[in-house]
């Protein structure tokens, strides 16, 4: 006994093992839809009796198990069909023969077997045989079923006589020991006289008696049965044996508490088929009732009288509680023997599910834990995974989904053990697979874009680097590619910095390959697995936005865009700029391709950007740009990017950074575009932050007051559409100097001639700026002469204050030509204005849409002539003086000083004059 | 002693693992892992308990070939795991139950730091410290 069959559950102490094979060349197609048919008669009403008869088919047995068949009925092979193919008379022989080897090897606990035969016909097939049954082809066989019946029945009379031979066995006969394979050495030469040897004996024929019993149907009989033989081997000592016993009591009873079946989907299938339960504890009643009519075959059988008593009371039924105590009791007895392993193991299995039922997790994984330390021999690596996986489904039973997930993972594990030859890898990953929910990882990113990631990040990730592995081996680096930047992803947090490096560096390698892309990626179902519900199940990422770029984060700022979104529009064909804030968290330089907008509601042309990010970078603006193609309301709702050469999608909705989702711009029909150049230079500093309007260029200019010059303005149309009109306005932003006369006046005419102007083309406009200031108050001298109250107060009134006066002023001459050199600040005055070109045409202009246009421009004016001293002099009458005004000409020009009186005086640059 | 403290936020998700072997850590992240599965059995039978007198205290989890897994559950179901090296036998229950107890008095004084914020990973250096001094008692 060296293969356990892990699929086993308490009824199948029940049953009848019946093997189906195939012989010669059968087809497993055919030969499965047989099977099936065959299969399908499970249970079979006995006639004139009502107890129910259960079948189990198997179409492979190893034979060394069939040896256990003395120990546990239920093991051994009662019947045999053979499948086989014959289409000639010649054949016919030799394919009989066949069936005979092949009944060779269950030949010692065969009741019966059938032959099937298909494709003969003639002579031969009208022959009636019992044994065998002739078919013309595999679709024509309407009476398999009806065959299989009367096969089961001629197998129930061998069974019932069995039993009653047993059961009546006279005293004086000698019980025969019954005895697993691996006891019979040991009881050579024993004394088979002494009464422990016959105790012995009778333990354990009663304890057949009982399986018998159960499997014929009689299930009162045979939980009477296995009391005794309980009662009996204890005396004796015969660990094994006891073990049985109680093994049998606890299936018949799990029988009796749950008719539904503890073994999942055999047992919902039998059900349909039993009567209800109540039903099922009559039926077998008339079983327990012959056992009372032949009150001497018990007596006789030199077994305690007093045990009888208790045939038919329900009592004999173990309760709930009891049946875990026996089976505990029961796998104790078989722990002590190495050679029982299989049935140990088996035993707990099939406690386990009795106890799922009854749910008890606990005591179940108590178990289930001694099962995983029964050490069976040597086992292949199928046998293992086998192993892992049954322990994994019972710890799913028992609802230990960690548990479970844990031994299948070990499963997986298995199936690609260094010691295969041929690693299944596909197995592996399907087991992989299922235990992802047992590591309550789903592999949909969205579940981890809402807040920070929470679980047992260390077991999960590791769980992903080995499905990355198992499906790189599989062959399928698209699978591959997807759970590594899944891995990324949702992992980043708990990566170090060297396995981020290093799992990039293999998506990397997996993407020259296989470039990741946007696509629901289906699972292949392994041809050789058995169909699994959810093979289609979509493992990543449903189309759009489903993936957030998995290298950064995004603090998305749609620069102007975001806050304002209505306050501007996009011209259509026009290139149209949303800036992001971008941030790297990675140790090392990130590069970023291809990245662009997506869009929905215009078409948009985007153009893609690619970055290069430096490591552990601040927030990092990005510009990306496109051109709408038509009109119409826009929405930018994420963008695309290719990292790592993976190609993602981003929505903003499913950004955890980012606030808004989406912003919305108007797209409006094109318009003409303008440029600007003019004869002066640009200005790098621009105007005064509260200017309020932005301006696309700013020029400056220097100028002596009183200073005109102009200002040259090239508008050239670089768009695709004439520009047709143009407004120009102004406006001066510093108001607080006193300002003579127009600063800015320009002659609009001249330009408008030139249009409209097409596109290429070039008008000129021509801005005169004329500067004139006040700067009297400003300077130093006079501030001090004023600075006297009481002089300039006195000063025209009365004269002997001048003398006081001018000694104060003339205290200072010097310093005033020091102290204002040319274009020192304080003397410079800024006047800053700015130009609006109101221009349209085109479509744009037909609805009514302008475009805006500003030239900023930044005039320094300073000051032509200083005063540089002022004295009076006394004049011929009292009640005059003469002002005396040093005057500094401090431009590099000639220039005219012109007062009143018409005198004129002619200073010369740097000339100081009085 | 203990070579393996772990806390687990009542969703079940770590908030703090600690093992000593610190080269095959991931075994450990297996084992508390799998002993959630009987925490969560064992809290759900102690549901029909009365809430007041309910013992905190798990007791023993489940024993591996090497080591042993205790467990203690919080009012408020957050849950301590401890891995123990099984060939410590001088470790009893009221031991167990002592560290358990530090542990969770430890954890109080986390969750009374008004800068920590309930659910996130505990980063205290003094619970740290409070583990570490739990961990190289003995061995």
């Amino acid at each position: 006994m060296s293969v356990p069959d892990y699929m086993q559950c308490a009824e199948d102490h029940q049953t009848l093992l019946v093997v189906v094979q195939p012989v010669g060349i059968v087809s497993e197609e055919n030969f499965f839809k047989i099977y099936k048919r065959i299969s399908s008669v499970s249970q079979i009403s006995v006639r004139d009796s009502q107890r129910v008869l259960y079948i189990r088919y198997r179409h492979h047995y190893p034979p060394e198990n069939n040896e256990w068949g003395d120990f546990q009925t239920h093991r051994k092979v009662v019947g045999l069909i053979t499948i086989t193919d014959c289409f000639s008379a010649k054949d016919w022989p030799q394919t009989f023969e066949k069936f005979h080897v092949q009944k060779e090897i269950y030949g010692s606990t065969l009741y019966d077997s059938r032959l099937f035969v298909f494709g003969l016909q003639g002579e031969i097939a009208e022959q009636p045989r019992t044994d065998v049954a002739f078919y013309p082809n595999y679709e024509d066989c309407q009476t398999v079923e009806k065959r299989i019946e009367d096969f089961i029945e001629s197998l129930f009379i061998v069974l019932e006589s069995k039993r009653l031979d047993r059961a009546t066995d006279k005293s004086g006969d000698k019980i025969p020991l019954l005895c697993v394979p691996f006891e019979k050495k040991d009881f050579v030469g024993l004394d088979t006289d002494s009464r422990h040897y016959k105790k012995r004996c009778q333990g354990r024929m009663r304890k057949h008696v009982g399986d018998l019993c159960l499997q014929a149907g009689m299930l009162q009989d045979s939980l009477v049965h296995y009391h005794m033989s309980v009662e009996l081997l204890r005396s004796v000592n015969d660990f094994l044996w006891l073990g049985a016993a109680l093994e049998g009591l606890c299936s018949a009873s799990v029988i009796y508490h749950y008719p539904g079946g503890t073994g999942g989907e055999t047992g919902a299938r039998r059900f349909q088929g039993s009567s209800l339960p109540a039903e099922a504890a009559n039926r077998h009643r008339p079983g327990a009732q012959e056992v009372l009519i032949d009150p001497g075959a018990l007596t006789t059988n030199g077994i305690n009288p007093d045990t009888s008593a208790e045939i038919g009371r329900a009592k004999n039924c173990l309760s709930p509680e009891d049946i875990i105590d026996k089976y505990k009791e029961a796998i104790s007895y078989y722990s002590k023997y190495k050679n029982a392993g299989v049935i140990e193991l088996e035993a707990c299995v099939k406690a386990v599910r009795v106890l799922a039922i009854q749910k008890r997790s606990m005591e179940a994984s108590e178990f289930l834990q001694n099962a995983v330390y029964i050490n069976l021999r040597q086992l292949s690596e199928e046998e293992k995974i086998q192993r892992y996986s049954i322990l994994s489904e019972l710890y799913e039973l028992i609802g230990f989904h960690r548990k479970s997930a844990f031994f299948k993972r070990v499963a997986a594990m298995q199936c690609v053990a260094p010691s295969i030859a041929e690693p299944g890898w596909r197995a592996c990953y399907k087991l992989l697979l299922e235990t992802l929910p047992g590591y309550s990882l789903s592999l949909d990113p969205k579940d981890f874009s809402k807040g920070t990631h929470r679980g047992w990040a260390a077991v999960q990730m590791r769980l992903l680097h080995e499905l990355v592995y198992a499906s790189r081996r599989m062959g399928n680096p698209a699978l591959s590619v997807r759970h590594l930047s899944f891995l990324l992803q949702t992992m980043l947090d708990f990566l170090s910095d060297q396995e981020k490096k290093d799992v990039t560096q293999s998506l990397e390698n997996y993407t020259c390959k296989c470039p990741g892309t946007m696509e629901l990626l289906t699972l292949p179902g392994g041809p050789t697995l058995p169909p699994v519900p959810f093979t289609k199940l979509p493992i990543v990422s449903s189309g759009l936005g489903a993936w957030q770029p998995c290298v950064w984060r995004m603090s998305l700022l749609l620069c102007g865009c975001a806050n304002s979104f209505l306050d501007f529009q996009w011209v259509q064909g026009d290139v149209c700029e949303v800036q992001l804030m971008v941030y790297n968290p990675m140790p090392f330089e990130l590069r970023v391709e291809n990245m662009g907008l997506l869009t929905s509601g215009v078409e948009f042309e985007s153009l893609p950007a690619a970055l290069s990010l430096p490591a552990e970078s601040g927030l990092y603006p990005v510009t990306l740009v496109g051109v709408p193609q038509t009109t119409g309301t826009i929405t930018v709702n994420g963008y695309h990017t290719t990292v790592f050469g993976v190609f993602s999608d981003c929505l903003l909705d499913n950004l955890p950074g980012v606030k808004t989702s989406g912003s919305t711009v108007e797209v409006i029909p094109a318009l003409p575009r303008l440029q600007i150049s003019t004869s002066l230079p640009r200005s790098a500093h621009s105007l005064q932050p509260s200017s309020g309007d932005e301006t696309s260029t700013n020029v400056s200019v220097q100028l002596y007051n009183g200073e005109t010059q102009q200002l040259v303005i090239k508008l050239e149309n670089i768009g695709m559409e004439p520009l047709e009109k143009l407004e120009v306005t102004s406006k001066i932003l510093t108001t607080k100097e006193k300002l003579y006369g127009d600063f800015l006046s320009w002659n609009l005419e001249e330009t408008l001639a030139q249009f409209p102007l097409q596109p290429g083309k070039v008008a000129t406009f021509v801005v005169n700026i004329k500067v004139k200031l006040d700067f009297s108050c400003q300077e130093n001298l006079l501030q001090d002469l004023s600075d006297d109250g009481i002089s300039v107060s006195g000063f025209p009134l009365c004269s002997p204050f001048r003398q006081v006066v001018r000694p104060r002023v003339e205290s200072k001459p010097v310093n005033p030509p020091e102290g204002s050199k040319p274009g020192d600040p304080s003397h410079v005055k800024t006047l800053e204005a700015i130009l609006n070109f109101k221009y349209s045409g085109g479509p744009g202009h037909v609805e009514g849409y302008y475009r805006n246009l500003s030239l900023g421009l930044h005039v320094e004016a300073e000051p032509s002539v200083f005063f540089t001293r002022v004295s009076t002099l006394p004049a011929t009458s009292t009640r005059q003086c003469h002002l005396l005004l040093d005057v500094f000409n401090s431009t590099e020009h000639e220039l005219t000083v012109s007062a009143r009186g018409n005198e004129e005086l002619i200073l010369h640059a740097g000339e100081c004059q009085r | 002693m203990a070579v393996c403290v772990a806390v687990i936020a009542k969703e079940n998700y770590p908030l703090y693992i600690r093992s000593i072997p610190t080269e095959n850590e991931l075994k450990f992240h297996y084992m508390v892992h799998t002993s959630l599965d009987v925490v969560d059995e064992k809290i759900s039978a102690m549901g029909k308990a009365l809430v007041d007198q309910r013992e905190l205290y798990l007791g023993l989890l489940y024993p591996t070939e090497d080591y042993k897994v205790y467990g203690y559950v919080t009012n408020s179901k957050v849950k301590f795991v401890m891995v123990v090296d099984s060939s410590n036998t001088a470790l009893r229950d009221n031991e167990i139950r002592s560290m358990f107890r530090k542990l969770h008095n430890s954890y109080t004084d986390v969750m009374c730091n008004p800068f920590y914020n309930p659910g996130d990973r505990i980063h205290s250096r003094a619970f740290d410290s409070m583990v570490t001094s739990m961990m190289i008692q003995v061995c």
